[in-house]
């Protein structure tokens, strides 16, 4: 159950991520909001 | 589109492309490397097979079985508890693929936690595997893993982790440490679930020894040690001077019965096999250690633990020479042999006969890949 709940929160995070990387007008800013995505998606999708 | 929603497009493609290169090497970590079934190997079951609620989950794990033609006493090796630690899994493998047992029975878990062969440690520098060169010239590459089951496998850890059984209590990461969840629990994490399944099988096939393989860092106190529980201590007592014969130094330490979770003990206590623990010196997994790679996993030469030698901070030898991967499977092999003797002089009811595990010279002079059979 708490992994399910931790990958809920993973998942929000990731969305909300990816929400400030488009609509972030400071490039890199939005490469910072990139880098910060990979690892997340790689946790939503049980990969690592 | 606007001039950001362009460069967002570009970073996210970067970024997409980068997890997908990672995500493929990491999933190429799940993947078991092949152990050939040697001749003296008579079974191979599932660990699940004395614990099925194991069954399909990353826990479930190989148990080779090799059974005299004589009955006799019975040795589990416990391989791979820790697979950032490559001599205590090569020392099962190089059993599976050359041992003959022709009294008693012998079983080799090779992965005792095949978690945490699919991930290695983050912000270690730890080699994704290595490889090792057989006779023919060939070569068999193996993983290099992690001390842990893999958090995608248990997650998330507590702040603490209480031990089951004592209450003990420590670090959150230490959930997923197998040798901090014995005797384990039928209805735990996965770890202590693989503790359990472990525990079963050595009160369901009355297994007399076990021995959990190890490597600790050099500047750890207990290395190139045997560590006993109190009952099995006189056979470790006949190990230690059975191996003088072979010039290998080992120490004998007794099980601390306040240190909990671990096989030495919860084995011992929980079943009625005799429990044993043996640590051989990798630099790979120290604090003080250079450059990680294949060449310090295998080589065990590093120039800043010679140095720490020379300030006396160590609690093993180390020169140039270091510590090589067939020396330290060597040890352990050599020890497992004197086990198995031991046993048989203690238990004359109880004989344990095994022919054909490599011999310390021979893996200090041919190396471990010598020994290794050619995969078909």
């Amino acid at each position: 159950m708490m992994t399910i709940v931790y990958l809920a929160i993973a998942a929000g995070i990731l969305a909300l991520t990816v929400w400030n990387l488009w609509t972030e007008k400071d490039w890199r800013k939005q490469a910072s909001a990139a880098m910060v995505a990979i690892p997340l998606l790689l946790r939503v999708f049980l990969v690592k | 589109m606007k001039k950001h929603h362009i460069t967002a497009l570009i970073v996210s493609v970067v970024a997409l492309l980068m997890a997908v290169t990672a995500g493929k090497a990491f999933l190429e970590h799940r993947r078991p490397e092949a152990i050939v079934r040697g001749p003296g190997v008579t079974g191979i079951r599932k660990l699940s097979s004395w614990f099925p609620t194991l069954a399909g989950s990353p826990g479930d794990t190989d148990v080779y079985i090799f059974q005299g033609e004589e009955s006799g006493g019975s040795m589990l090796i416990i391989g791979g508890t820790h697979p950032n630690e490559p001599s205590s899994f090569l020392s099962a493998v190089l059993l599976i693929e050359n041992a003959v047992v022709n009294a008693g029975t012998l079983y080799v878990i090779p992965r005792a936690n095949s978690s945490g062969f699919t991930h290695n440690d983050p912000q270690e520098g730890a080699p994704m595997g290595y490889s090792l060169t057989l006779s023919d010239g060939s070569s068999r590459y193996f993983r290099y893993g992690s001390r842990a089951t893999n958090p995608v496998h248990q997650w998330p850890d507590p702040d603490v982790y209480i031990h089951a059984t004592s209450g003990q209590t420590l670090s959150g990461n230490e959930t997923r440490n197998l040798n901090r969840g014995y005797p384990g629990r039928p209805d735990g994490t996965l770890t202590e679930r693989v503790c359990y399944g472990i525990t079963e099988l050595i009160r369901t096939e009355k297994v007399d020894i076990s021995i959990d393989l190890h490597e600790a860092s050099p500047e750890y106190p207990v290395i190139n040690a045997i560590v006993a529980h109190e009952r099995a201590m006189t056979v470790a007592s006949y190990v230690v001077l059975g191996l003088e014969m072979y010039d290998i130094n080992i120490g004998l330490e007794p099980s601390p019965k306040n240190l909990r979770g671990l096989t030495h003990r919860e084995l011992g206590d929980a079943t009625d096999t005799l429990a044993v623990l043996m640590e051989t010196a990798n630099p790979s997994q120290g604090r003080l250690r250079s450059r990680t790679g294949e060449a310090l996993v295998l080589t065990g030469k590093d120039p800043y633990y010679v140095k720490a030698q020379a300030l006396g901070r160590l609690y093993v030898p180390f020169d140039e020479t270091g510590h090589p991967i067939e020396q330290r499977v060597g040890r352990h092999l050599t020890a497992i042999g004197e086990f198995a003797f031991a046993l048989s002089m203690e238990y004359p009811d109880k004989p344990l006969e095994i022919d054909g595990i490599p011999g310390y010279d021979e893996l200090l002079e041919s190396g471990v890949g010598a020994f290794l059979l050619p995969v078909q």
